[in-house]
């Protein structure tokens, strides 16, 4: 049975090239990227030659770069590295519906004695500038937004949210952009701290990044250890980070290709999906061209287990989640029914016969079971 | 977002046309030097005019190959230009099209008839021109402050239209005047004097004292770094690695320590003498600066330039440090030549260095060991290391 993988929001498969590059570099080299003789600095340098390529691709400095193992740990190093530095001020906004290393960062902090006010989003799945604006105190030392949602695919105007704080607080504006990379252009201006994960972008898993900009001032959390600007200690994964350059460039340097590409397979699967009167659309009509959230009569657990049984793999929410018995937080936020909704996402190695395959599917399961 | 829309690039020449006789051998030279610069396009087609260039870009793309011609002295500026047949309708849709490829609000046109057959004067080409921009955009005409200023060359042949001059680094086409000898430290200074030099026409070749194992690999990888990022200028640049541990130790070894910087820049001058003359290199250029370090002084200057006869240029004697730094930046050393590893000269810095050495007191000092000898060594063993932008190439397939 040909498989169909219709979850590329959970991850995508590594581009070859950068697989090729992974393997070269591993056998290659295995020295410590911090020894004194010349293999050390030979490939310590290669390293920070990745760091300035990953920096100049996103318009910021090279020592803006802290290589870390994905966008979890960049987020939780973002938020909680953020308000360690800033003990005085207890107060942080983010939203409801982030990813969970960003929600469960907050609620830590929450534990731990600040204050955080969770923003929901409004009906069309996205978190109003207005209502960030609202929630900002003198006290604030952080506000924390995605750019794009993992669940729903709503685009938020980050452009905005970015510019109130800057503009109306002297709180630092962390937002990870994990969904947007490759996906939509991503302009970094006015942000403070960035995330992201390289698996998202046909990278490899245990690789990403966080833009820190330099005037925001962060504790680590593995302290110890001189590497990353001494923010985060451990023996550097240097060829993991050389190689996030190349997967860097490839997905920025094909993203108009993969956003056209990912639109008419979208507007494919709408269409089909008109045709099925038992399922609404969960995702608004501007969101991200490569997820579709949708909700049918049958659970999301049978029909994800009906899918899987003709090889179509697809989630049911956030991955993040999925082992959990607890709601979706982005759903319910949104009033939507978890226990029925599923999540398509697709990239520039889908086609439309796939998804064709996928809707005459989910039509017959629906049959069956709805 | 910009859209760039040429298919031209026009060169104008400026300070150099006026150099009467030799204006023959600037063009060629500056020829040869914007097609080394250039080759890595290799669609590109060149036609030469009086006072310029036209640069087909065949396809090539303009951001690219403009950022290439930045580094190239001796010509006024260049400019990303659409051609067209020289016929007022063509003329008037090229302005259109440039007029819409960036966001500009407000435009003035300037034509410029070379062809006098033409049947319009400069001024009613601006007129017509302006006429068709305001009836079919939203621009607005200012004279004094235009976001645009759209320049139409009419020529015979053909027209160019064009928007944006950029200035070139300005300076004479590298090789119009001779080579220099530059010694290159891995400091600041240094690399800022070559570009200077190289900017006034000279070729670099390059002199540098490594005292390994005092001084590290990574000193001397500074230092090829440093002409790499100068080699994008002229193109290859030789280097010349002198081992000094030995003279260096010498030194210590027989005169006071305060003397010792001093003489290690006499032994350098000399070193360089010797190779300018074997190079057939008329000139030594160094960073020194006055008064910037003990070494620098007036005294100390007269008494350590004195050992050697071939000319010496300090192109950045007058110069204050800050000026240095801003030029630094502004060339793209700055940031490698202020990497941490120590040179010749930091190595056991004497503290209290002469500032007012006596030419009497370093040659008794010398005359304690057998410098030739050792000079002689240090000449033999002299690495020549050939140095070029594209260097980096083996490691590129990585990224």
């Amino acid at each position: 049975m040909k498989k169909i993988y219709l979850d590329t929001v959970s991850t995508t498969r590594p581009d070859p090239a950068v697989i090729k590059t992974y393997e070269d570099l591993l056998e290659k080299t295995y020295v410590n990227s911090d020894a004194l003789y010349d293999d050390g600095v030979t490939l310590y340098n290669l390293q920070e030659d990745a760091r300035k390529r990953v920096a100049s691709l996103l318009g910021v400095s090279a020592e803006e770069v802290i290589f870390t193992s994905g966008a979890s740990e960049a987020n939780s190093l973002a938020i909680k590295g953020c308000a360690w530095a800033h003990p005085e001020k207890k107060h942080l906004i983010t939203s409801i519906y982030e990813h969970s290393s960003v929600y469960g960062a907050a609620s830590q902090l929450e534990r731990l004695g600040w204050k955080v006010t969770y923003l929901r989003p409004d009906k069309e799945g996205k978190i109003a500038p207005q209502a960030v604006r609202e929630a900002l105190r003198p006290d604030t030392v952080l506000v924390s937004i995605m750019f794009v949602n993992n669940e729903l695919g709503s685009i938020n105007d980050v452009k905005t949210i970015a510019e109130i704080v800057k503009k109306e607080s002297h709180a630092c504006f962390h937002c990870d952009i994990t969904q947007a990379l490759g996906k939509i252009p991503v302009d970094l201006t006015n942000i403070d701290l960035a995330s992201f994960s390289a698996h998202k972008i046909h990278g490899l898993k245990g690789s990403g990044a966080l833009i820190r900009r330099r005037h925001v001032p962060l504790e680590p959390l593995v302290s110890g250890g001189q590497q990353e600007g001494g923010l985060r200690g451990g023996t550097s994964n240097a060829p993991l980070n050389i190689v996030l350059a190349k997967t860097l460039r490839l997905a920025l340097e094909q993203q108009p290709q993969e956003e056209a590409h990912d639109r008419r397979l979208k507007e494919v699967l709408l269409q089909e999906l008109q045709e099925i009167p038992e399922v609404t659309v969960n995702s608004p009509a501007d969101g991200i061209a490569n997820l579709v959230s949708l909700s049918t009569p049958v659970k999301s657990e049978v029909l994800l287990n009906a899918l899987n049984k003709s090889g179509i793999m697809v989630s049911s929410r956030s991955t993040c989640g999925s082992r959990k018995n607890e709601p979706s937080r982005v759903l319910t936020s949104m009033g939507i029914d978890d226990e029925r909704a599923i999540r398509v996402s697709f990239d520039r190695e889908n086609t439309e016969e796939e998804i064709l395959l996928f809707t005459k599917s989910l039509k017959e399961i629906i049959k069956k079971y709805g | 977002m910009d859209n760039v829309i040429y298919d031209y690039i026009v060169i104008r020449y400026g300070e150099l046309s006026t150099k009467g006789r030799n204006r023959k051998d600037f063009i060629n030279c500056l020829h040869a030097n914007i097609r080394r610069v250039l080759k890595p396009f290799p669609a590109l087609t060149y036609e030469k005019f009086y006072d310029g260039m036209y640069i087909h870009l065949n396809g090539e793309e303009y951001q690219a190959v403009a950022e290439k011609l930045k580094k190239v002295f001796g010509y006024a500026y260049f400019a990303g230009a659409i051609r067209v047949p020289s016929d007022l309708d063509a003329i008037k849709e090229a302005a259109y099209k440039i007029a819409l490829s960036r966001p500009y609000k407000t435009f003035k046109v300037n034509a410029h008839r070379n062809d006098k057959s033409f049947p319009m004067t400069s001024d009613t080409i601006n007129r017509s021109v302006a006429g068709h921009l305001l009836a079919n955009t939203e621009l607005k005409v200012n004279v004094h402050e235009p976001d645009l200023m759209l320049y139409i060359f009419v020529k015979k042949d053909a027209t160019y239209v064009m928007d944006e001059k950029v200035q070139g680094p300005k300076g004479y086409p590298v090789g119009i005047n001779h080579k220099a000898l530059l010694m290159i430290s891995g400091g600041i200074d240094s690399p800022v004097a070559g570009y200077v030099t190289m900017k006034r026409g000279m070729r670099l070749e390059c002199v540098h004292f490594a005292s390994q194992p005092y001084t590290s690999e990574q000193a001397l990888d500074k230092v090829k770094e440093l002409l790499r990022i100068l080699s994008e200028y002229q193109g290859e640049i030789i280097l010349h690695v002198i081992p000094f541990t030995e003279l260096q130790m010498q030194i210590y070894r027989h005169a006071d320590e305060s003397y010792a910087i001093t003489l290690l820049r006499r032994m350098m001058y000399r070193i360089a003498d010797r190779i300018a003359k074997k190079r057939n290199i008329l000139t030594i250029v160094n960073g020194e600066s006055v008064g910037q370090v003990a070494s620098q002084t007036l005294e100390s200057m007269s008494v350590i330039g004195s050992v050697c006869d071939t000319m010496i240029l300090r192109p950045l004697c007058m110069a204050d440090k800050l000026e240095i730094i801003d030029q630094a930046v502004k060339i793209g050393t700055y940031e490698t030549s202020i990497l941490p590893y120590e040179d010749c000269c930091t190595i056991f810095a004497p503290k209290n260095p002469v500032t007012k050495p006596k030419a009497e007191k370093c040659e008794r000092y010398e005359a304690r060991f057998d410098y030739e000898k050792l000079i002689e060594e240090c000449l033999a063993n002299d690495e020549i290391v050939h140095i070029s932008f594209d260097d980096k190439k083996d490691t590129e397939e990585l990224f």
